[in-house]
């Protein structure tokens, strides 16, 4: 029996250390300071457009980056690179240092945020099992392989939210994280929901119900890089233009909610406070062994922080005057892209020095898949440079950092969309609500650094 | 023309905004450090299927000796989650003692592996 909160993440070692109360004092303070200031003073009309122009790049970025050649080398790396680590994972020893702990808990889920925010929605071109359904097209006979349905529009992200909230309940909720035989069975699932749903409809399965897809699109709604929207070449511009163009579909809430209470969820229930509870309510339940009444306890602490950030980004979102009821019913998906600025901020203030020092354990953990003593390319000699643990108030500094500059560029996204939906008269009073939950989420987000 | 300039200039307060928040906050680096020097010592007493004390929380610096002062009615195995980690047999008898020191800093949890629960939490400073 493992217990699973112990065992952080599947990984084990320490974790950060606080931010000092100092760090998260200040950081609270300019948020609020921030809000207020923009809600009175900020400009009263909208201003950003995914229609603005942007720079573009030189034209042969867009060539290379369309390019066939190039899409589909990067599509077989990658799917060269999960024959690997599935490798290491079945045939590699079967203990908590098996690459494929560290891919899948750091690479994958850390990694995937980082690459999306710096390049693009990149999954899209490298996921390893579209990659499988297009070569399995491509050998299949045409009657076969054509899709049989078109994909229900109505279902929106739906099935992503539902299959990123299996991810972080295997990383956080489930009994044991580390468990090689459960995060192979979670991939063999995955693999067989995305294979048969695109069997079904076709690629835009991928496109609505592939976690990492739907994860990795919402991210890159921040990156500087975006195509413009009338030569589809690529171009360099304004991130708060990008972010409005992401697309409103049923489920976009729920995406984001997952996201954000669960990564809140995991500084929570490190805590004494949750431990406390947790273990006294579990031991007392006699029924089940406690590894068990435990993981259900996670799972329903898990639930209840999703359902607040979704229910109270909706409530903020639908609270204004001067509308009809089919308005403000579609008033939190419209200001969903919003939220995508404090999920990012908060996920990197969170995971950072997980993805700096735990990626180069998974990295090097690579090199030797089947524990044999194997070094190839070489970084077996090398040690992990904790350059972030080593220096606390550094790694603090950049955390808090990242947590206001995401509330910063949310609120201002936030305002700004407003401003084009709200009525006249109800600019003001209607955004307030929305910044109060904002404010809240930021200063809930600091709490938990400094007290987890 | 006008946007364009609007949306750098919103750049701009951005960029000296986030500027502003590093140095505020690199400015009070200067937290308070638990006492080093002397070890740090965790009286550990397991018995009845109950560990005291459970979910503590201790302080601690880097290389400094950590002694666990173990009394306990039944083997466990005590798992230390620092770098480098460390394992100890914990048998059925009193006062057994285990030292260890933490190399890099972090909040580094001891549990007691098969009574599954954490005794402590030791936040280790640089």
């Amino acid at each position: 029996m493992t217990r699973a909160i112990i065992v952080a993440h599947g990984l084990g070692g320490s974790s950060d250390l606080p931010v000092p109360y100092a760090f998260s004092v200040i950081g609270a303070a300019w948020a609020l300071t921030f809000t207020f200031a923009l809600v009175a003073l900020a400009w009263k009309r909208p201003r950003f457009d995914p229609a603005n122009p942007a720079r573009p790049l030189p034209a042969a970025v867009t060539t290379f980056v369309d390019s066939r050649v190039i899409r589909g080398v990067a599509a077989v790396a990658t799917l060269a690179f999960t024959g690997w680590v599935l490798l290491a994972g079945v045939c590699g020893p079967q203990t908590q240092s098996n690459a494929l702990l560290g891919v899948f808990y750091v690479l994958l889920w850390v990694g995937l945020v980082a690459i999306s925010l710096l390049l693009g929605p990149v999954w899209r071109v490298i996921s390893p099992m579209r990659t499988v359904y297009l070569l399995l097209q491509r050998i299949t006979p045409e009657r076969l392989a054509k899709p049989r349905l078109t994909y229900p529009e109505s279902w929106g992200y739906r099935p992503a939210a539902v299959g990123l909230f299996a991810f972080v309940w295997m990383e956080l909720a489930s009994p044991n994280p580390a468990a090689l035989p459960w995060v192979k069975t979670w991939l063999l699932i995955y693999a067989v929901v995305m294979l048969g749903g695109a069997w079904l409809c076709g690629q835009s399965w991928f496109a609505r119900a592939d976690p990492f897809g739907v994860y990795s699109m919402a991210v890159s709604r921040i990156c500087p890089f975006r195509r413009d929207s009338k030569t589809q070449r690529i171009a360099i511009g304004n991130p708060f233009d990008h972010l409005l163009s992401l697309p409103i579909r049923p489920g976009i809430v729920a995406v984001l909610a997952v996201l954000l209470g669960s990564t809140a969820f995991d500084s929570f229930s490190s805590s004494a406070t949750w431990r406390n509870f947790a273990d006294d309510l579990a031991r007392s339940i006699h029924a089940v062994p406690v590894s068990v009444s435990l993981s259900a306890l996670r799972t329903i602490g898990m639930l209840v922080f999703i359902a607040v950030v979704a229910t109270t980004f909706s409530l903020a979102a639908r609270a204004t005057g001067g509308i009809d009821r089919e308005q403000r019913r579609a008033l939190p998906g419209r200001l969903a892209h919003s939220l995508i600025p404090i999920v990012v901020g908060y996920i990197f203030a969170h995971y950072l020095s997980y993805l700096v020092e735990r990626g180069q354990q998974a990295v090097f953990a690579l090199a030797d898949p089947l524990g044999k003593g194997w070094n190839l390319l070489g970084p077996g000699h090398l040690h992990i440079a904790y350059v972030l643990s080593l220096h606390p108030t550094v790694l603090a500094v950049i955390k808090v950092t990242s947590v206001v500059t995401g509330h910063i560029v949310a609120v201002i996204a936030a305002h700004d969309k407003a401003l084009r939906l709200l009525p006249s008269g109800h600019q003001l009073t209607g955004q307030l609500t929305m910044m109060l939950v904002m404010v809240s989420y930021t200063f809930t987000g600091l709490y938990l650094l400094f007290s987890a | 023309m006008r946007a364009a300039a609007a949306v750098s200039s919103t750049r701009v307060l951005l960029a000296a905004l986030v500027g502003v928040i590093a140095l505020a906050l690199a400015g009070c680096g200067g937290a308070s450090k638990p006492a080093s020097g002397a070890g740090l010592t965790i009286d550990i007493t397991i018995a009845h299927g109950q560990v005291t004390p459970a979910n503590a929380t201790l302080q601690a610096t880097v290389r400094q000796p950590i002694t666990l002062h173990v009394t306990s009615d039944a083997t466990d195995e005590l798992h230390v989650h620092s770098v480098p980690d460390h394992k100890f047999e914990v048998a059925a008898t009193a006062n057994q003692t285990f030292q260890f020191s933490v190399d890099v800093p972090g909040s580094v949890d001891v549990e007691l592996h098969h009574l599954d629960r954490t005794v402590a939490t030791i936040h280790v400073h640089p």
